[in-house]
């Protein structure tokens, strides 16, 4: 297929690459380009200028102290799926990169592309949400950071404006008695989720604390918090999860498409969620 | 527009070769190894990245050609299914799919050969079930791919390294 014209540039630094992207109107990152290709491909968007910041040393590299991680936002899938630091603190993280699709896309895919594409079926954004990650935001002038909870703001919409660039991601420590887990509903193995939930829950026995982040329910992954404060201060079993999932109710009013009705998408949000959990609890009780 | 016609110069070994040339950005890199380089063996079936047809090595990982522009490519060391083969000898994996027919119309076959070679240079002794994972970007409208599965299990049984004297970049 052939491209819409456009330029491109390989800047050495993150300063030039900024600079570059602050240098012209329809200037914008190319990090592994397994979706911006496409939409070259298909012309649905404007693209003069791709940025290649997929080579950038200081974007690539994984940083782990005391439990908490810091991955650079050109990362590839496949690099998080085998990192030792990661899988050692946060196997979760590991284990939802490897999911994704197959080895080609998982060797060019970045975490960074992965949520600054703000597709709401990517496998990523509701996990970093539920884990309370936080993104680091690098513009010309600085860097500002943003909850993972703000971050994404709508379809093919995030808090990065044009002339920024995200630069990490940072994940806190799991800690003590937490646990996370995840759970997808598709229809085969490697269809579009129809939707998703992920899970942090933390307490020993009893649950101190729970977050739960429902994705492919509308434009941008939520948390639930009616089904976080049915969890909050109850029982770590398998029964509260299924109590507390009840919490999902008409206050979620997801979308409607080919892959599922309103209704249909309730009714399995309540199943994804408490999948999460009852994942989240198990995991937490083998780090007591 | 101009743009359309700027041009990037860019070097990359393909197969032990080194060409220097010039691209648009726009250029895929699947385009640019089988028009400009005349390397026909990468094929190109959907052109979405759904298909795995166009799968080669770029710098000792497995990629999708139609995914990646050929200016990203620059100072790459590339691997084609044409680069498999040493004086006419095939690797035990091509061999193993003319073995265990894990071809019919042949299509997929360079892609397949591809996955599969580069499955076996990280994970010499797969099992079914990591090699039905190693191929999932790869589509086969013929086989049902019971013989391909078939062929990359003689492949690994076969003992030899899949063309490890080629894996100079590792994974
Ligand atoms: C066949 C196929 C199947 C796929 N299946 C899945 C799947 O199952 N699950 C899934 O989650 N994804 C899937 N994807 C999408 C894939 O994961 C993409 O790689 C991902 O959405 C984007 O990551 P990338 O690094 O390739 O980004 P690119 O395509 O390079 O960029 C995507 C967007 O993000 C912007 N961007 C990238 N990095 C940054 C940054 N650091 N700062 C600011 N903006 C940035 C770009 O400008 C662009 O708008 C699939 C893709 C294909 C082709
Ligand atoms: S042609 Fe590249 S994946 Fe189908
Ligand atoms: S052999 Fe025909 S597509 Fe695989």
């Amino acid at each position: 297929m052939l491209l819409a014209s456009v330029d491109y540039t390989r800047p050495a630094t993150v300063p030039e690459a900024l600079e570059a992207l602050a240098s012209r109107e329809g200037a914008a990152p190319l990090a592994g380009g397994q979706s911006l290709v496409n939409v070259l491909k298909n012309r649905v968007a404007s693209v003069e200028l791709l940025v290649d910041i997929s080579r950038l040393e200081e974007l690539r590299s994984i940083e782990a102290s005391e439990g908490s991680l810091e991955i650079g936002a050109c990362v590839t899938y496949d690099e998080i799926d085998r990192s030792p630091e990661i899988r050692a603190g946060h196997e979760i993280v590991s284990r939802v990169a490897s999911h994704i699709e197959d080895q080609q896309i998982r060797n060019r895919g970045t975490i960074g592309g992965n949520c600054c594409l703000s597709d709401p079926t990517n496998n990523l954004p509701p996990l970093l949400i539920a884990l309370g990650a936080t993104m680091n935001i690098q513009s010309g002038s600085g860097l500002r950071q943003v909850a993972a909870d703000e971050f994404f703001r709508g379809y093919f919409l995030t808090a990065v404006e044009p002339g920024e660039i995200l630069r990490s991601i940072s994940i806190p420590a799991l800690g003590e008695g937490a646990g996370a887990g995840y759970s997808t509903l598709s229809v085969a193995s490697d269809s579009k989720a129809i939707v998703r939930a992920a899970a942090l829950v933390r307490g020993n026995g009893t649950i101190d604390e729970a977050r739960v982040a429902l994705a492919v329910v509308g434009p941008v992954p939520i948390r639930h918090s009616g089904m976080e404060e049915a969890l909050r201060g109850g029982a770590a079993t398998a029964d509260a999860a299924r109590e507390a999932a009840e919490a999902i109710g008409e206050d979620l009013e997801p979308i409607a498409d080919a892959h599922g009705s309103t209704e249909y998408r309730r009714q399995m949000a309540r199943v994804v969620a408490r999948r999460a959990v009852d994942e989240a609890i198990a995991r937490g009780g083998e780090n007591g | 527009m101009s743009d359309a016609g700027m041009v990037h110069p860019i070097t990359v070994t393909i197969n032990g070769e080194r060409y220097a040339r010039t691209v648009q950005a726009r250029k895929l890199l699947v385009h640019f190894i089988r028009d400009e380089l005349a390397l026909k063996g990468t094929h190109i079936g959907c052109d979405t990245g759904n298909c795995g047809a166009c799968s080669i090595i770029v710098n000792g990982k497995l990629i999708k050609s139609c995914m990646m522009l050929a200016v990203q490519a620059d100072g790459a060391t590339i691997e084609t299914i044409e680069g498999l083969e040493a004086e006419g000898e095939l690797t035990p994996v091509q061999r193993a799919f003319h073995e265990h027919h894990g071809l019919q119309c042949g299509y997929c076959t360079p892609g397949m050969v591809m996955s599969a070679t580069y499955l076996l240079r990280g994970n010499p002794d797969p099992s079914e079930e990591e090699i039905r994972r190693a191929i999932r970007g790869n589509i086969c409208r013929c086989t049902g791919y019971v013989n391909i599965v078939r062929s990359v299990k003689a492949a690994a049984g076969a003992g030899e390294p899949a063309a490890a004297d080629r894996a100079e970049a590792s994974r």
